[in-house]
């Protein structure tokens, strides 16, 4: 057999390991309802409950951070954070958490948000120039 | 009948749009000149290669117009149009204005196009014979980036995105039916604060001519199967191909210091897929480069060599797709979102990948593809492996990064792997062992055939060496403690180290020629030994030990991130912290930043302070921004002390001013109840963090803007306050005004959180009242930071350098050998 064959063959080999190993280790977008059910770390994704209050007090605890989030089928859970909550958090259209269950509470390791941005939104701003038009 | 409206600049816009457009059509009749001169079967006739050139010439004239056009147009603040809106504002500084010009995605292609057009004036003057299909390659690239910029409607859906779009034609609003629309319009919306640094004005561009660059290659590539002038593209290109690797390599780089030193991300890689991106194409351009080097000295490797720079540029195409596309959605932070270009990116692409298979495919059985296999002991033999592992590293990375790009394709929602970063470090520390490796034992092998004997005796020797060195290193930074992976990277970056580092000891003695490779080598194996370090034993200085609210599966810090890494610290208050002593002792202001000055002291066992200086993360605050920190760094030569602010009190109402008569700002409720001390001159009162000592009475004070007459009396009580190892100074007033009303006038001291007044005066007992407020903590001024350190991440930068070093010097070899022949 040539040496480049069999470099050929470790190099499908490598390429196959690589894509198993991702394929293992990716995982799937769940709910809380999933996450009940496993003790592996999964994505939820949801979006904050705005009435509930959010509990962050740095004097008593820099690292703790607790919110309320709905998935996207409709379920509710207190998520705890062990870090400080991220700017404009309380704007934030959809967050996806990276985490696991720990009785009740949704434990994150991650927070990913989706604010709206004026980076993302065109929106011409007139709140000021409606004050100015009214002084004309 | 189009409306008039008032105050517009329209010029500047028109005479840009007119070069825009005239871009595209002398890229387009460069690529058609050069493609018939390089078919033309007339040798004397030069008419078409004449056309070609005043083409191309006149496109890269357009560019520069363009530019000037924008420029202007920003310089002069018309935010009629929409880039001069949506990415400046008045209030930007003129430095920042030139990278408010590739701020936006069309001025990302307008530095792209204007790199390659000056890449492609060198090659008319430099490429001799291979002008001709070289340069129709070119011109085609120049064809679609100059498309991308056209902003004009085709039957209903519009090609490209120009930058002299108008404001009023880019956003809705019922504002732009007014014809004086312009005169609301005062000011645009600024630049992202976090793009307001000097490394915008220098990473864009620098980034842009790497990608740019690596076009070259690819036209040498396609021009020599389509000339079927198989071995020779491969000599000339190689000079290129080694530029487009180094400049590539500093633009990668310079993107990872600037997020080491102004962004958040608590490092200098975070596996965002813009940041992967950028490295696809220098993955497969270094494979590449090295397998032309094999077939150029043994004339093995041709296919690989030909597949892999081919390759680099669909590369470079696919990640400006994944960066400008928005189909990376919310996986990434800075990739922009869809400004309509999403089909128009997938055409670039297609037209370039296919233009390689076709190319490749017709061309295949005519290439130069030896039969012979290469000696198992053979230089050429582990440089080809070691580009297939580049190749392979690059393979990963594009598979993981592109999931969204999956999903979207299959229709699956697959989620990315939960410790996304522990998946890559793992997966590219393999590869990146295997290649650090290869890049040592290759140095021992010779072309051709070697002396097996003695490349077992030294190699063997080297490795031991090398484990005995890995071995002391990590054992002395602590890097046992991570995956075992990660110590065989360290072995394989020291092996190289030490291999290239005695092919630089004889290089020096006599064959100079051979420095590059090895300098290079040496340079790119103190980058991954810098980054192991930094990275895998950086070490949370603000570890939170105090006040914690124990949450279950929080303690072990697997996953967890950021459990426990923060601190909260109120002002003056100091607070240990690791080996430091922390005291947040003031804030500054030099809109848009705030700096927070943080003191760091280090004491030894005595008490006596060996090391104190100040460092001043910042956090810019803006209306549409909210609030952005960004890091301040305490640099050593052997570790680094990073400091950011990850959270801030809510921004109060402005202080009332000092000085006000009692009662009238009623703040009393920021203090704890007052305490009265009925005391004489000379004697002290204590409050919770330190004492004061009544100096003096001042029969004669005064009170800004309160004249005294003679019917007054004003008496100033001198307080001296101590405080946290700090001395104040205040004078709370006591007056009867017109001998019936009775005022106080309180006095603050902010940093001892006090508020203090003469209240009373007891002339018969020889005493007065001082009331005593304190602030209670909570009320204090805080923050909440985060302090990492970063052992060795100097090697990391320095190793930079020499790879830096190590290319230039191959250049200039390279080159040289292109002219001896």
């Amino acid at each position: 057999m040539k040496k480049s064959s069999i470099l050929g063959l470790v190099t499908i080999a490598v390429a196959i390991a690589v894509i198993i190993s991702l394929y293992s280790s990716t995982s799937t977008y769940g709910t809380f309802n999933d996450a009940k059910k496993t003790e592996s770390e999964l994505h939820v994704v949801g979006h904050l409950d705005k009435d509930k209050a959010l509990y962050y007090d740095a004097a008593k605890d820099a690292n703790y951070f607790s919110f309320y989030v709905k998935d996207n089928k409709g379920e509710e859970c207190k998520v705890v954070y062990g870090g400080t909550k991220p700017q404009d958090f309380e704007k934030s259209e959809q967050i996806v958490l990276t985490g696991k269950m720990e009785g009740t509470e949704f434990h994150a390791s991650t927070i990913l948000m989706k604010c709206p941005s004026k980076y993302t939104k065109d929106q011409v701003e007139v709140t000021e120039a409606k004050a100015k038009s009214a002084n004309l | 009948m189009d409306k008039v409206f008032q105050g517009e600049h329209l010029l500047p816009g028109h005479i840009g749009q007119m070069f825009v457009i005239l871009s595209f059509g002398g890229a387009l009749l460069s690529t058609i000149s050069y493609y018939f001169a390089t078919t033309s079967t007339d040798k004397l006739d030069t008419s078409w290669l004449r056309m070609g050139r005043w083409a191309f010439y006149i496109n890269s004239l357009s560019i520069l117009g363009l530019g000037t056009c924008l420029f202007y147009v920003i310089y002069n603040h018309y935010f009629e149009y929409h880039y001069a809106w949506a990415y400046t504002s008045r209030s930007l500084p003129v430095y920042y204005i030139v990278s408010g010009f590739w701020n936006g995605q069309e001025g990302g292609f307008m530095l792209w196009t204007f790199w390659q057009a000056v890449l492609g004036n060198i090659l008319i003057r430099k490429a001799k014979s291979w002008e001709k299909p070289v340069m129709t390659v070119i011109g085609l690239s120049q064809l679609f980036l100059a498309s991308m910029l056209l902003g004009i409607e085709f039957f209903g859906a519009r090609i490209g995105s120009s930058p002299f779009l108008l404001l009023r034609n880019a956003v809705e609003g019922p504002i732009f039916s007014r014809t004086d629309y312009l005169s609301f319009i005062k000011d645009g919306q600024g630049m992202n604060p976090l793009l307001q640094n000097y490394w915008m004005v220098i990473h864009p561009p620098t980034l842009f001519l790497g990608l740019a660059s690596v076009v070259v290659p690819f036209a040498y590539a396609i021009a020599g199967l389509w000339q079927k002038r198989f071995k020779e593209w491969i000599t000339p290109a190689i000079p290129y191909t080694l530029f487009a690797g180094m400049i590539l390599g500093i633009g990668v780089i310079m993107g990872s210091l600037w997020a080491y030193e102004s962004l958040n991300f608590g490092g200098f890689w975070a596996w965002d897929p813009v940041e992967n991106g950028s490295i696809f194409p220098w993955l497969t351009l270094i494979g590449g480069v090295h397998v032309m080097i094999v077939y150029k000295n043994t004339g093995h490797s041709y296919f690989t060599a030909t597949f892999l720079i081919l390759m680099s540029f669909v590369m470079v195409l696919y990640m400006s797709f994944l960066a400008r596309s928005g189909v990376l959605g919310e996986t990434s932070v800075h990739a922009f979102t869809d400004l309509g270009m999403f089909w128009h990116l997938v055409v670039f692409i297609l037209v370039f990948l296919g233009l390689s298979l076709f190319f490749l495919i017709t061309r295949f059985k005519e290439m130069p593809i030896t039969k012979k296999d290469e000696d198992t002991y053979s230089r050429e033999f582990w440089m080809f492996v070691g580009a297939i592992f580049l190749a392979l590293s690059c393979f990963h990375l594009v598979l993981v990064t592109s999931i969204p790009v999956w999903n979207r394709m299959f229709g699956t929602k697959v989620a990315p792997p939960v410790d996304l970063v522990g998946h890559y470090n793992v997966i590219q520390g393999s590869f990146a062992m295997v290649i650090t490796l290869l890049t040592g034992i290759t140095q021992f092998l010779k072309y051709k055939k070697t002396d097996t004997t003695r490349f077992f005796i030294t190699t063997l020797v080297y490795i031991g060496g090398a484990v005995l060195i890995t071995a002391l290193i990590v054992w002395g930074t602590g890097l046992y403690k991570l995956k075992f992976v990660f110590m065989m990277v360290m072995l394989g970056s020291i092996y190289s180290l030490l291999v290239n580092g005695k092919v630089l000891a004889d290089a020096l003695k006599g064959k100079f020629k051979l420095a590059g490779s090895a300098v290079a080598h040496i340079g790119f194996g103190l980058m991954l030994v810098g980054a192991l370090i930094a990275a895998g034993t950086r070490e949370v200085v603000s570890k939170n030990e105090t006040g914690n609210i124990n949450i279950a599966g929080f303690d072990k810090n697997t996953g967890a991130g950021d459990a426990k890494e923060n601190v909260m610290i109120y002002k003056n208050q100091p607070t240990k912290m690791g080996d430091y002593t922390v005291t947040y002792i003031g804030d500054s202001t030099a809109e848009p930043n705030h700096y927070y000055k943080v003191d760091y002291k280090r004491l030894d066992a005595a008490g006596k302070i060996t090391e104190e200086f100040v460092l001043k993360p910042n956090v810019q605050i803006s209306r549409e921004m909210g609030l952005t920190p960004s890091p301040d760094t305490k640099h050593y030569l052997t570790h680094d002390l990073y400091t950011h602010i990850t959270a801030l009190p809510q921004p109060k109402a402005a202080a009332p001013a000092d000085g006000g008569a009692h009662g009238e700002a009623d703040d009393d409720a920021d203090y704890d109840a007052p305490i009265a001390h009925e005391v004489a001159v000379g004697d002290t009162i204590r409050f919770r963090e330190g004492y004061m000592i009544l100096k003096s009475l001042n029969k004669e004070a005064h009170v800004q803007n309160i004249p005294i007459t003679a019917d007054d009396i004003a008496v100033g009580a001198k307080l001296e306050v101590f405080s946290h190892e700090k001395t104040y100074e205040a004078e709370p007033v006591y007056m009867i005004k017109d001998k019936k009303s009775v005022f106080d006038f309180d006095r603050k001291v902010e940093d001892a959180g006090l508020k203090l007044r003469l209240s009373k005066i007891l002339p018969d007992k020889g005493k007065v009242e001082i009331t005593v407020y304190q602030q209670p903590q909570n009320k204090r001024p805080w923050i909440v930071m985060r302090a990492l350190d970063f052992p060795y991440i100097n090697f990391l930068w320095a190793g930079t350098v020499i790879m830096i070093i190590g290319f230039l010097l191959s250049i200039f070899r390279r080159n040289s050998e292109l002219k001896v022949e």
